[in-house]
């Protein structure tokens, strides 16, 4: 529009003088459609940050929500716990949940319980994935290819159609309620997803340097300790961080396989919930407390893990 | 020592020493004695959590009388029947007595050992008519009853008690406002509260044992008759369903997922003036609950046939599978002699009749005499022994009630949960 006027006011001049505003406007126009572009573009990029934070941020407050809501329940009095209809915030904070909730006999063991069951079922899980990942991504196999699918198939059964059978198993073989049959149970449901996780790890590191190494005088399985594990050790760490909340969170083997020696948090948590009523404030202060370890080793092991997110993301 | 260095050696310290518990097999409950382990005076006691309070005073009793050392295994109510079916199809069991809610009974009767031998003459006096046919199956007792409940009627009393309230029900009704005896009289009260955000009753229509109690008080079997045909389409049924129905315009929408915890929320909350619920909430109303105090009880109201309620008892059984049958019994026996102390613990109930009498005229114990009458009820009846009840009542019963409470109709819907719970029962 301005600049048709522009045009406009130029008619009737004489050719040199008209030549010259000429060049300047046809200079400017690109300049000033580059100005209207690129504030137009920034104004564009602004706007779909701003709807990005707030997608962001509505997702945050869905996953984020429950949480925070069990954390400010686990400081309401039992009244406020089943207010109708509920409130977010305490009206009165107390810590009496906490006091019932660590102060319910066999409490303290059964976090021992978890914490032992968990570090073996992550152990076992490494122990096994590693090795079998990094053989079916070396050797590739028709049989390494069917074994990998096998292994993602034994996710899609329930694991309430092998749980019964696993306790009657274990109870056969002299484990019944030892954190070891309860570990092996959870081993079954972490190892899949570790042997899948492990090979997408592998197949990002160059076969190149397991050459180099094996010139360099290692043998196989001395590359694969020396070279390839401390390349992977990002996806072992997230490897890891998954086989442990596997176990950590795990509640229908727990119920079925242990009793007094072995029982876990989580059956100890759902054990608030009686016949006769829901003691929610103690529930969900047991299950915050049960949430502060595996916050902390997230937090700990956070750089690994951002590490191994991208690890796979660079093959090629 | 560098950070990442002690969290390595923290980490290989704490692999290492759940490796070596485990290698051990031991987890940190400790070893318990086995089941198994034949002469023993160590006994397992599988319960639900709720359980565990209601018995902890008994075990330490019987641990000085009969020597008798208990350690408790315990379950959240819906994981438990799993277990048991687990645990009793594979034969190994890791307890040596059972507390199995009346529901059950039926389904592991053939892994249960019978202990006719602690249902003397003098014991089943002292048992509810009902609870003493239900653990009868087969002709043997199969389980001892270690705690009792039934349905009663909970009200706040600060409301009925209320001056302006009185006069004005009396001005509206034509009679005296007080504790319901008829379900006339529970439709009016009900629609009189129903105002100002409050609401008289709560409809259930998550559970189905309160629409069966009426079905009772009309005077047929609930769901079978003694020949395990299907009854449910019957003209008490009908009428039952009707009414329950009914009293939905007098209570919280959303009526369709209403169970116990939910009515019981609302009636501690102060949202409803009156509702039915199991004795055991009287002494569960929490100290800082609007209501706290101001609540009364009365017996289950009658029907045609009398004031009829479904019982909730669970019982000590012994599994055929343990080893440890001895000592097992010795607890049940010690058990039932010292069932008053369960009265004392937070759960607050017992079995036996005296036990009740016992504490029914103390303060804060008033709902133990409405209790009474309602399980001494003439048309008080337990379930009926199938071992697919559990199955109707969560495939057929609610959820036939869910759409009869959101507008089905009654005659349809009985008609349909009959042809289900026949082809169950093929």
């Amino acid at each position: 529009m301005r600049v048709d006027e522009k045009t406009k006011h130029d008619a009737g001049t004489p050719a040199s003088a008209s030549a010259e505003p000429a060049a300047r406007t046809t200079a400017a126009r690109p300049r000033k459609r580059r100005s209207v572009n690129r504030e137009g573009l920034e104004a564009g990029r602004r706007s779909t940050r701003t709807l990005l934070w707030i997608l962001l941020a509505a997702a945050m407050v869905l996953y984020g929500f429950p949480f925070l809501y069990l954390l400010f329940t686990s400081f309401k009095t039992p009244i406020d716990t089943i207010a109708v209809p509920p409130t977010i915030l305490p009206r009165e904070w107390t810590l009496e949940n906490y006091v019932n909730a660590l102060g319910r006999s066999g409490v303290p063991a059964s976090f021992i319980n978890s914490i032992q069951t968990a570090i073996i079922s992550t152990v076992l899980s490494l122990v096994l994935a590693v090795p079998a990942a990094y053989g079916i991504t070396r050797y590739k196999t028709l049989g390494g290819r069917i074994f990998i699918m096998a292994a993602l198939v034994t996710r899609m059964v329930p694991p309430v159609a092998i749980g019964i059978p696993l306790a009657s198993m274990m109870g056969s073989v002299g484990l019944a309620d030892t954190p070891i049959a309860l570990s092996i149970a959870h081993t079954t449901i972490s190892l899949p997803l570790s042997i899948w996780l492990m090979s997408s790890f592998f197949e990002a590191v160059p076969q190149d340097l397991e050459e180099a190494a094996t010139v360099d005088g290692c043998s196989r399985l001395g590359a694969l300790w020396r070279v390839v594990i401390p390349v992977v050790s990002g996806g072992i760490a997230v490897t890891a961080i998954f086989a442990f909340l596997a176990s950590w969170n795990e509640f229908l083997f727990a119920l079925l396989m242990t009793a007094i020696r072995s029982q876990t948090t989580p059956v100890v948590i759902a054990n608030f919930q009686t016949q006769f009523g829901l003691d929610w404030g103690s529930m969900t202060a047991l299950a915050a407390v049960y949430s502060i370890p595996v916050i902390l080793l997230t937090l700990l092991l956070q750089r690994k893990i951002v590490a191994g997110m991208t690890l796979g993301a660079v093959k090629g | 020592m560098s950070t990442r260095k002690f969290i390595s050696r923290l980490a290989i310290g704490g692999i290492c020493t759940a490796v070596a518990l485990s290698a051990s097999a031991c987890g940190a409950g400790g070893p318990a004695t086995p089941t198994g382990a034949a002469g023993t005076n160590t006994v397992n006691v599988l319960v639900e959590a709720g359980g565990r309070a209601e018995l902890t005073g008994v075990a330490e009793q019987c641990k000085k009388d009969a020597g008798v050392d208990v350690n408790f295994v315990e379950l959240p109510y819906d994981g438990m029947f799993n277990r048991l079916s687990s645990e009793f199809s594979s034969g190994n069991v890791s307890f040596d007595v059972a507390a199995l809610d009346s529901v059950w009974l039926p389904s592991f009767k053939d892994a249960l050992q019978p202990i006719d031998e602690i249902f003397t003459d003098e014991a089943k006096k002292d048992i509810f008519p009902a609870l003493a046919k239900e653990a009868n199956v087969d002709g043997h007792f199969i389980g001892l009853p270690a705690w009792t409940n039934a349905e009663i009627i909970l009200y706040r009393m600060d409301l009925f008690e209320d001056s302006k309230n009185k006069a004005d029900f009396q001005a509206k009704y034509g009679y005296e406002l007080a504790a319901p005896t008829t379900w006339k009289q529970y439709q009016d009260i009900s629609e009189f509260f129903t105002k100002d955000g409050m609401y008289g009753t709560d409809v259930k229509g998550g559970v189905e044992t309160e629409w069966l109690a009426h079905v009772l008080q009309a005077g047929s079997p609930m769901v079978l008759d003694e020949n395990n045909k299907v009854v449910i389409d019957n003209a008490a049924h009908k009428e039952a369903l009707d009414f329950y129905v009914g009293l939905a315009k007098y209570a919280p929408s959303g009526a369709a997922q209403v169970d116990w915890a939910a009515a019981q929320n609302l009636f501690n909350q102060g949202k409803t003036a009156m509702t039915r619920f199991w004795a055991h909430a009287y002494r569960q109303i929490p100290k800082d609950s609007p209501v706290a105090g101001k609540v009364g009880a009365a017996p289950m109201i009658a029907g045609s046939a009398g004031i009829g309620a479904v019982p909730g008892p669970w019982y000590l059984t012994v599994p055929k599978a343990t080893k440890n049958t001895e000592a097992a019994k010795k607890f049940v026996k010690c058990a039932y002699d010292h069932n008053s102390m369960g009265i004392e613990s937070s759960l607050g109930l017992a079995s036996r009749i005296s036990a009740f009498e016992k504490y029914q005229d103390k303060e804060g114990y008033e709902s133990f005499k409405p209790l009474i009458e309602t399980l001494n009820g003439e048309a008080t009846a337990t379930r009926p022994a199938t071992e697919k009840w559990q199955q109707i009542v969560d495939t057929v019963l609610v959820p036939m009630l869910q759409k009869a409470v959101a507008g089905g109709d009654s005659a349809i819907l009985l008609a349909d949960a009959k042809k289900q719970i026949e082809d169950l029962l093929k």
